[in-house]
């Protein structure tokens, strides 16, 4: 058996939330320096799995159950309170409707920027340009400053970088919702062609049927914890299960930080 | 061939160079590349596409010379005071752009640090490159200029300057790597640090000599990171005066002193800096 990618390992995550708002230095010194009460929110609880090579791993759970905090902490933009992530291969994470732009910078600088950012070196940037354009359909506007995008364009863009700057562990999140259904049918290609490359995939989404499709396996996030791991059918169907038997005002305390 | 399996083995961020020399060569192009491209798009967002624009940021301290220099020049009679203020001038604008643009440096990259695993200390070093270039523009235009008058310092203390300038550079390094990260928890530190560097500019000898204060005191005015550097440059390149070695021991200090108390402050606040921005 082929050793994991990915090791996640008993992480832990909470969230400490002041009772009182202070975030300046006027606000602490008008509060005489006054130690503040602080609520701490467990968004993650002893989480552990494993990814193995080539494997696609959809991740689902309804909002607020800690799947963006867990991206970010296998990602490495987190660090967990405890436990630790275990990554033997470089990871190219989209997280949240696309990577980061600069809205003062037009698409080119904005990918070679955030291309740098994920280990591609300037010769492969300039050679994937072209491609990286016309996988978003936006050869025409390559030079407009991004500010001037609309997010259907940014997120297009951010995808068509993941796609050709991807590293062994792709994650994605929610990749399936962006743009018009010419554009997910490319998406939905090229992730195919990603897969019988022999790419690593977590798949994060609301989509039993994205899930079901395109994923092997799945886990299910409530409240900070993984309460199955599964094959992803059986997921699928327990995540709308869950979700139909669920009261409608869900207490989402968790909403913001999830 | 991008998207082959296998490339992405290796990471800007944790190079796994596995101490090949081969992949220590990789993982220096990687970061070399990385500055540059943060450096250009720096840039080119700050002066609108145009690389003419840097003239701007060389108008700036020439404008802020030539009025001091008109005013004060009645004040202080004496006629290397021209000298004196430009030198100083052209430190203090390194050192006030330097750490104004440091405090923000991460908040202005949210946009990245929120999205993908950045190494910070680069994102923040790189902010201080326009500062950095207005500073060698200036100086090297002021040691031109001391050679063509028939005033060219000596070998030794022209390696003085240098080394000052790096001591300089060391000192709003390690202060922007602290508060760039400081800024993310405590969102005022730009306008406390613009009140700072206000009074600070007179605190600093740089609009009047030093000789003017009671010694006394100047202990106290050398604790501020700038004034020792204005001062000893001052002494090197235009009296001819290689300050001592006590004196240089004094800077050495210093500089050590804010390395160690910015890098421990970076090291302890870098980790959770995404979780703020």
């Amino acid at each position: 058996m082929s050793r994991a990618l990915l090791e996640v390992r008993g992480v832990s995550k909470a969230f400490s939330l002041p009772s009182v708002r202070r975030n300046t230095v006027r606000e602490h010194v008008f509060a005489g320096f006054r130690p503040r009460a602080h609520q701490r929110h467990v968004v993650l609880d002893d989480v552990s799995f494993d990814v193995k090579p080539g494997e696609a791993v959809g991740l689902m759970g309804s909002n607020g159950c800690g799947k963006s905090t867990l991206l970010k902490i296998v990602s490495g933009i987190f660090v967990p309170d405890s436990g630790h992530v275990v990554r033997r291969a470089g990871i190219t994470p989209i997280l949240e409707l696309g990577v980061g732009w600069n809205g003062e910078l037009d698409a080119v600088d904005n990918v070679h920027l955030i291309g740098s950012l994920m280990g591609l070196s300037l010769p492969e940037l300039r050679n994937s340009l072209d491609e990286i354009l016309a996988f978003a359909e936006l050869e025409a506007f390559a030079n407009l400053k991004v500010k001037h995008y609309s997010s259907g364009m940014a997120a297009r863009l951010a995808y068509a970088v993941a796609f050709q700057a991807v590293r062994e562990v792709l994650i994605l999140d929610e990749i399936f919702a962006v743009g018009d259904a010419g554009f997910r049918r490319r998406c939905e290609e090229r992730y195919q062609q990603l897969r019988a490359d022999g790419h690593t995939i977590i798949l994060v989404s609301h989509d039993p049927r994205a899930v079901r499709t395109f994923c092997d396996r799945a886990l299910l996030l409530e409240h900070g914890r993984i309460t199955m791991d599964a094959p992803s059918h059986q997921v699928s169907e327990a995540y709308l299960t869950r979700l139909h038997a669920r009261p409608p005002v869900d207490a989402a305390p968790l909403a913001h930080v999830g | 061939m991008i998207g082959e399996f296998g490339r992405g083995a290796r990471t800007a961020i944790a190079p796994t160079s596995g101490g090949t020399p081969d992949g220590l060569i990789a993982d220096c192009r990687a970061s070399v590349e990385l500055v540059w491209t943060l450096v250009r798009t720096d840039f080119k967002a700050r002066y609108h596409g145009s690389m003419n624009g840097f003239l701007w940021a060389l108008l700036k301290p020439a404008m802020m010379f030539a009025v001091l220099m008109t005013v004060f020049s009645f004040l202080f009679q004496d006629p290397r005071y021209k000298l004196n203020l430009i030198v100083g001038l052209c430190l203090w604008e390194f050192f006030a752009d330097a750490t104004k643009t440091g405090v923000v440096a991460l908040d202005a990259k949210a946009f990245l640090i929120k999205k993908v695993r950045a190494p910070l200390w680069v994102l923040v070093l790189s902010s201080m490159a326009n500062a950095l270039l207005t500073l060698a523009v200036f100086s090297t235009a002021i040691v031109a200029f001391l050679c063509i008058s028939g005033q060219a310092p000596s070998a030794i203390n022209l390696l003085c300057f240098g080394a000052y300038i790096v001591a300089l550079v060391v000192m709003v390094s390690a202060f922007a790597l602290a508060a760039s990260v400081l800024f993310l928890r405590v969102r005022d530190l730009n306008q406390v640090w613009d009140v700072v560097v206000q009074a600070g500019f007179f605190l600093a000898p740089v609009i009047y000599p030093l000789g003017i204060v009671p010694e006394r005191f100047h202990f106290y005015f050398y604790l501020w990171p700038p004034t020792p550097i204005v001062e000893f440059s001052r002494a090197a390149l235009l009296t001819g005066i290689t300050p001592t070695s006590t004196a240089h021991a004094y800077l050495a200090l210093e500089v050590v002193a804010c390395l160690a108390i910015g890098v421990l402050v970076f090291r302890r606040f870098a980790p959770r800096a995404a979780e703020y921005v």
